[in-house]
């Protein structure tokens, strides 16, 4: 059934909407089932005050999704760097407030709701980067210089969002560029030069450091040499996940999470807190579960016939993979704790927000995978 | 379609019907897909390893240090140190609403498999009333509200409270008070202070410390034991500012478990109970004759005879039958003496001083609890002389205590406070004798501990001073002689004093121990001992050489002894 493609002219909404891939909602419903399981328990069996909240946002973030999913992709190619450049506004914004209201300051408040622009960043720069090498040719990517703007669009956002200063969303961001520069057709040398440019660039990045950043690392290390102060979060963390054995203590009963001897456990240690309550099994469900969405998403961009579509699809997904896998690996002490959150399950308004409008993304893409986009968006070939 | 040609074309040749950027990405889709699922297998391999094999050398640290992820209302009490003494926790209460419910039976048999304390029966009455709200339980676990929410049984709900928990239980009980279901303060400080610890988010801080409520608790209730007494109220104030470091009555009550307390145990004896304090008031009638003017330290009186007054006759527990100097009155705790020195200073400066010294009036400590005191409808000559010897007047534990904190401390009466005053503040007071008298009065005390009744307060160190008291209780309208109220008040240390520390055991039965005897002296003295041996480190007193030179001159007096008409000096 091939109503959408573009032989057939435009697709109606109703037809848009039979077309939306169902069951990877379905499956996105699921892991936020699992976090409200968890917000209600890290409430100590209370709706209040996360589970509810989280759930209210979940439902504005699915209609938002499914707005982004039905609206035509060319629309979204025309108006990827008009969205870029308002959220970096935005971000000069918290810059500026940040600097009135002193440390670290990574939200905006919009009077009615509060937002995180560096959250929404990590979408709009994806955006904004498959927008630039749509189209691009192979023999224009091999070019450096052509390579100039790609890397001002990354560095702006990172250099104000390491100025917040927010190391973990910096990292995300630079390496979900890194993702589509790949898939683009970056020669792997650049890479290599890059790699190597930051390796020879440590001892200064160093020095630049904030002091709680060089002991997140150092402790990160050895997390032994200060276990009641900076490690005292992965330590616990870890004692909570051996306590969990393999098939955990039971729902409502991870004495860690509700003694309050895990810090964040509504946040950024929740797979802790699940892995204490059902153990080894069900943290590897959850593990399964996120596998099955991020192979939705190379699926989808297999079967995407455009050069935007495709590297949206691919850059979300690698979003959404860095999210789960630095957060897991964070809370097992495989990587320094930097504050990523756990996708759909952690509790937090903005990367819900932003999560669900990427995956509007991924969907919109699905959609319109036959609709030939033009270099500019405006249809027909390149 | 030419500027699609590879510009290296050594690197990436292509078959021409494959478009190569296609082809390329397809390659590097696996490569990231590739990448992708190593990392998940590590991850997943490192869950494995922490939750199957826990590292058996890793410490299991228990200290909490997140705050409680929820703010309850009604704020906390710390003592001066900080520990914990009364806190609140959120808990769900469940209720039911029968109109709504549908089949009564049925909910109580499903209700009482996960809450087998309820009562069968009276749930069901409950339950089958035609009524919109009743309490089921209060006070779930997590766990029980889980329980209960998973019989899904309609026309049960539940209500956010919260419980006010005490973790030292009974330790503090007589001072802190209780709550009760609502948490509204029933006693003590949470009543006294309700409003405040309910609009307030910050901690109240108390001038207690839980140290020396311990060392004070533990020492009564031993005495309590070995004499076989009813009761018994221990107070420590600092006398430089008025601040309670320990207030203990007993018998006392567990506050978490209001429903549980006898009434008996409800009773402070430290500042709802007033009593006849007997001879620790001659503190009070030598400081009032000596500031005066009208006696000094250097007059004596005749004590050979017991005084006559209509049906009364005052005699002397340890009668000397000789002319007796002021120091010797305090010492042998003469009651003749007193008597004489109180009629010759006046029934209206007798009543003026006293008034100063806060015995006229209820105890302005901030607790619910406070006994007023009884005086004497007209204060005749009578009344004074039986009040110089501390009968005919009844006052708190706690009044007592303020009055002489402001006999030894340089003659500034502080009011008795149970909250922690900010270091640095002024403490002004209220001068109600002289430095000069205040300085007799110090000497005077530590003659008795040091060669007197007192001698069983004597803390090696601390330079104790104090003065024994054993009044007849009063019971119905006459002295019940067998039933004694003995009590010691002392000082630490005398040369600048500190600390006041009072003891009283109610009703004490003499032992083999003691010969028989229930005084305050073999009863209460040896208390205070053992309570300041162990709370002066605690407050950081230094302990001195009390037979160094330069102590004992501090401490010296000069005492004229009259025997056979001639006068002698004898220097204590």
């Amino acid at each position: 059934m091939r109503i959408g493609s573009a032989d057939r002219g435009p697709m109606t909404i109703g037809q848009k909407l039979w077309q939306v891939s169902w069951s990877l909602v379905l499956f996105l419903i699921i892991l936020t089932g699992i976090g409200c399981a968890m917000l209600y328990s890290a409430g100590d069996a209370s709706w209040d005050p996360w589970a509810r909240r989280q759930l209210i946002r979940f439902g504005i973030g699915l209609c938002l999704m499914i707005v982004v999913a039905v609206t035509d992709i060319r629309r979204w190619l025309r108006h990827a760097y008009t969205l870029y450049f308002l959220v970096l506004g935005l971000l000069v914004a918290v810059e500026m407030k940040g600097v009135i209201g002193m440390g670290a300051q990574r939200w905006i408040d919009l009077g009615v709701v509060q937002l995180q622009p560096s959250e929404i960043m990590k979408i709009t720069l994806v955006l904004a980067l498959a927008r630039f090498f749509h189209g691009a040719s192979l023999e224009e990517i091999g070019r450096p210089t052509f390579l100039i703007i790609p890397l001002l669009l990354v560095a702006a956002p990172v250099v104000l969002v390491l100025r917040q200063p927010d190391l973990g969303t910096a990292i995300m961001l630079i390496m979900t560029a890194g993702v589509i520069f790949f898939l683009a057709g970056v020669r792997a040398w650049k890479f290599g030069l890059v790699f190597g440019a930051i390796l020879a660039a440590m001892p200064l990045a160093w020095t630049l450091l904030h002091g709680y950043q060089k002991k997140r690392i150092l402790t990160f290390l050895n997390p032994e040499s200060d276990p009641l102060g900076a490690g005292y979060h992965i330590l616990q963390s870890k004692i909570a996940l051996g306590s969990g054995g393999v098939f955990g203590k039971g729902y409502l009963s991870g004495t860690q999470a509700h003694l309050n001897f895990l810090p964040e456990k509504q946040t950024d240690f929740i797979f802790t807190m699940l892995a204490e309550e059902f153990g080894m099994v069900g943290g590897l469900i959850l593990l399964g579960i996120y596998a099955i969405v991020l192979i939705y998403g190379f699926a989808i961009s297999l079967r995407v016939h455009n050069q935007f579509g495709r590297l949206v699809t691919l850059g979300i997904t690698g979003t959404f993979f860095f999210y789960v896998f630095i957060n897991i690996a964070m809370v097992m002490g495989l990587v320094p704790v930097v504050g990523v959150p756990l996708p759909l399950v952690s509790y937090g308004g903005t990367a819900m927000l932003s999560l669900m409008i990427g995956f509007g993304f991924i969907i919109c893409a699905y959609i319109h995978r036959d609709v030939r986009v033009g270099r500019h968006g405006n249809g027909g070939d390149d | 379609m030419i500027g699609r040609q590879p510009f290296f074309p050594k690197k990436r040749r292509r078959e021409p019907p494959v478009p190569p950027r296609v082809e390329a990405g397809r390659s590097r889709l696996l490569i990231t897909g590739a990448l992708f699922s190593a990392a998940f297998l590590v991850v997943s391999a490192r869950l494995v390893g922490v939750t199957m094999f826990v590292e058996k050398s890793q410490p299991q640290y228990s200290r909490s240090v997140s705050k409680p992820a929820f703010v309850t209302g009604r704020a906390n009490i710390v003592d001066r140190n900080g520990n914990l003494l009364a806190t609140s926790l959120k808990t769900a209460s469940l209720y039911a609403n029968p109109r709504v419910m549908l089949d009564a039976r049925e909910a109580v048999n499903k209700l009482a498999n996960v809450l087998p304390e309820l009562d069968r029966r009276a749930l069901h009455a409950k339950l089958t009333q035609d009524r919109s709200f009743i309490w089921v339980r209060r006070h779930l676990t997590p766990r029980q509200k889980y329980e209960v929410n998973r019989l899904g049984i309609p026309g049960l709900d539940f209500r956010d409270e919260e419980r006010r928990v005490y973790p030292s239980a009974a330790l503090v009980s007589h001072i802190l008070g209780h709550t009760d279901i609502d948490n509204h303060g029933l006693a003590g400080i949470e009543r006294h202070f309700d409003r405040k610890l309910q609009s307030d988010k910050s901690p109240l801080n108390l001038s207690i410390d839980i140290r020396v409520q311990h060392a004070m608790r533990q020492e009564l209730a031993t005495a309590v034991r070995e004499f076989h007494g009813i009761g018994a109220a221990g107070i420590v104030m600092d006398v430089r500012n008025g601040e309670v470091i320990s207030m203990v009555s007993l018998p006392d009550f567990d506050p978490n478990l209001p429903a549980d307390i006898q009434s008996d145990t409800r009773f402070n004896r430290a500042t709802l109970g007033v009593y006849e304090m007997g001879s620790t008031f001659k503190i009070f009638n030598t400081a009032m004759a000596l500031d005066s003017g009208i006696v000094t330290i250097r007059d004596g009186y005749d004590a050979t005879k017991p005084i006559k007054v209509s049906r009364f006759i005052i005699r002397d527990f340890h009668a000397k039958r000789r002319w007796l100097s002021v120091p010797e009155i305090f010492m042998y705790s003469s009651n003749i003496g007193s008597v004489k020195m109180a009629l010759e200073v006046g029934v209206t400066r007798q009543r003026a001083f006293l008034q100063k010294i806060g015995i006229l009036h209820p105890s302005p400590v901030e607790i619910s609890e406070i006994g007023a005191p009884l005086i004497p409808g007209r204060w005749r000559e009578i009344n004074a002389m039986t009040i110089s010897f501390g009968h005919g007047l009844s006052v708190s534990p706690m009044q007592l205590v303020a009055g002489v904190g402001a006999m030894v401390n340089g003659g500034i009466y502080h009011a008795p406070t149970f909250l922690k005053k900010p270091s640095g503040s002024k403490n002004k007071g209220r001068r109600v004798i002289s430095a000069k008298t205040s300085d007799r009065i110090r000497r005077l005390l530590r003659l008795v501990v040091a060669k007197g009744t007192g001698s069983k307060a004597a803390a090696e160190g601390f330079l104790v001073g104090g003065k024994t008291g054993t009044a007849e209780k009063v019971v119905g309208r006459r002295y019940k002689k067998k039933a004694l109220m003995s009590s010691f008040v002392g000082a630490f240390p005398m040369n600048a004093p500190r600390y006041i520390v009072f003891a009283m055991i109610d009703e004490p039965t003499g032992t083999e121990k003691t010969f028989g005897y229930a005084t305050g002296g073999w009863v209460a003295a040896p208390v205070v001992g053992k309570v300041i041996s162990r709370i002066g480190p605690i407050l950081g007193v230094k302990t001195v050489d009390e037979s160094a030179p330069a102590i004992e001159r501090e401490m010296a007096i000069d005492i004229i002894t009259k025997q056979k008409g001639k006068r002698r000096l004898a220097s204590f």
